[in-house]
């Protein structure tokens, strides 16, 4: 009989697992499937009022520095070809994904990237922005490279 | 975009935004949709090695997820065997634990039980899970193979299980003759 071990403390990793991009996509498939796109829009919504309060909390109390030091953080972890700029308007912030590691990662697992896919992105941003001070804009989507423009401005 | 890190939070959300929608059996029938398919990964490494797929898949997983954990495969050559998770401490349910701002959905330590045993039993593993603990993000999984599969999977799974013990970096083990 042959017997393997292996014993991990969590600090003995980095936590980063791509994997869970494809199982997101799924779950964006599964609602267009089944709940149509509203309910995409609805659970989206749903996720970023109740997830992202203290992200929101943060940008009504700080500005857009708030948005620009989270999307450092992330991409800073996840990779990508990303440039994130403030210009000498300090109420305008722009976030240009030349390559999104998400969609990256779902392409080169095979998968198909789920319709509306982008709105995890535009929509999470519309709803951010709700009820504050700003706006969020979004264009130049490519479904092939998770390519776009992601533009904060005051209203 | 809503980072890979953020993924648990997102999913926890998604089984509380279906549950409120829908209903707790909509939760189910998603657990089912992901349990028939979204485990590709796994399922082909059992297809091709057996039991030792399960190691091989949660070995992947579990350090990615930065879990604490200990994982140990007992094999016999001929493809039978047993293989088990001690989850000291889940990296999902325990980040889900420390945020304060949103409630975790109530059953969502279920969704393991959900999906790995179903689509495992397909291919001759018995599974049997270890709840107890799971509101202190502990909990434990094993699978066991009582018959062999196919000779060229056994094979497969003990020449890559030999190669594990030989070169697996961190792996602790042996071989022996019972």
């Amino acid at each position: 009989m042959l017997h393997l071990r292996m014993d991990r403390k969590a600090s003995d990793n980095v936590y980063l697992h791509k994997d869970f991009h494809n199982a997101f996509n799924l779950a964006i498939q599964y609602l267009t499937d089944n709940y149509g796109e509203e309910g995409v829009r609805d659970y989206l919504r749903y996720f970023t009022r109740n997830y992202y309060g203290p992200l929101k909390a943060d940008l009504l109390e700080r500005g857009l520095v708030a948005i620009e030091e989270h999307y450092r953080k992330i991409y800073e972890i996840e990779g990508g070809d990303v440039t994130i700029e403030r210009s000498d308007d300090p109420e305008e912030l722009v976030i240009t994904v030349r390559v999104c590691p998400a969609v990256e990662h779902i392409r080169k697992l095979g998968s198909k990237l789920a319709p509306n896919y982008e709105w995890s992105t535009s929509l999470v941003h519309e709803t951010l922005c709700e009820d504050t001070p700003w706006r969020a804009e979004f264009s130049g989507w490519d479904p092939q490279t998770g390519a776009s423009i992601q533009r904060f401005v005051r209203r | 975009m809503i980072s890979c890190t953020e993924f648990i939070p997102s999913y926890s959300l998604f089984f509380s935004w279906l549950d409120e929608t829908a209903g707790h059996d909509k939760v189910l029938e998603y657990w089912k949709y992901i349990s028939d398919n979204y485990l590709d990964m796994l399922e082909n490494a059992v297809r091709e090695k057996g039991i030792f797929g399960c190691w091989e898949y949660w070995k992947h997983s579990l350090n990615e997820e930065a879990a604490d954990f200990v994982q140990e495969l007992y094999l016999n050559e001929d493809g039978t065997g047993k293989f088990s998770i001690d989850m000291r401490y889940c990296p999902s349910k325990g980040r889900l634990l420390e945020y304060s701002h949103f409630t975790p959905y109530y059953d969502y330590c279920s969704h393991c039980p959900a999906l790995y045993p179903p689509m495992l039993e397909r291919y001759g593993l018995r599974g049997i899970a270890d709840m107890d603990r799971v509101d202190e993000a502990a909990c434990g999984e094993t699978y066991y193979m009582d018959n062999p599969p196919a000779p060229e999977i056994a094979a497969a799974g003990w020449k890559a299980a030999l190669e594990e013990l030989a070169t697996g970096e961190g792996i602790t083990g042996s071989l022996t003759e019972k």
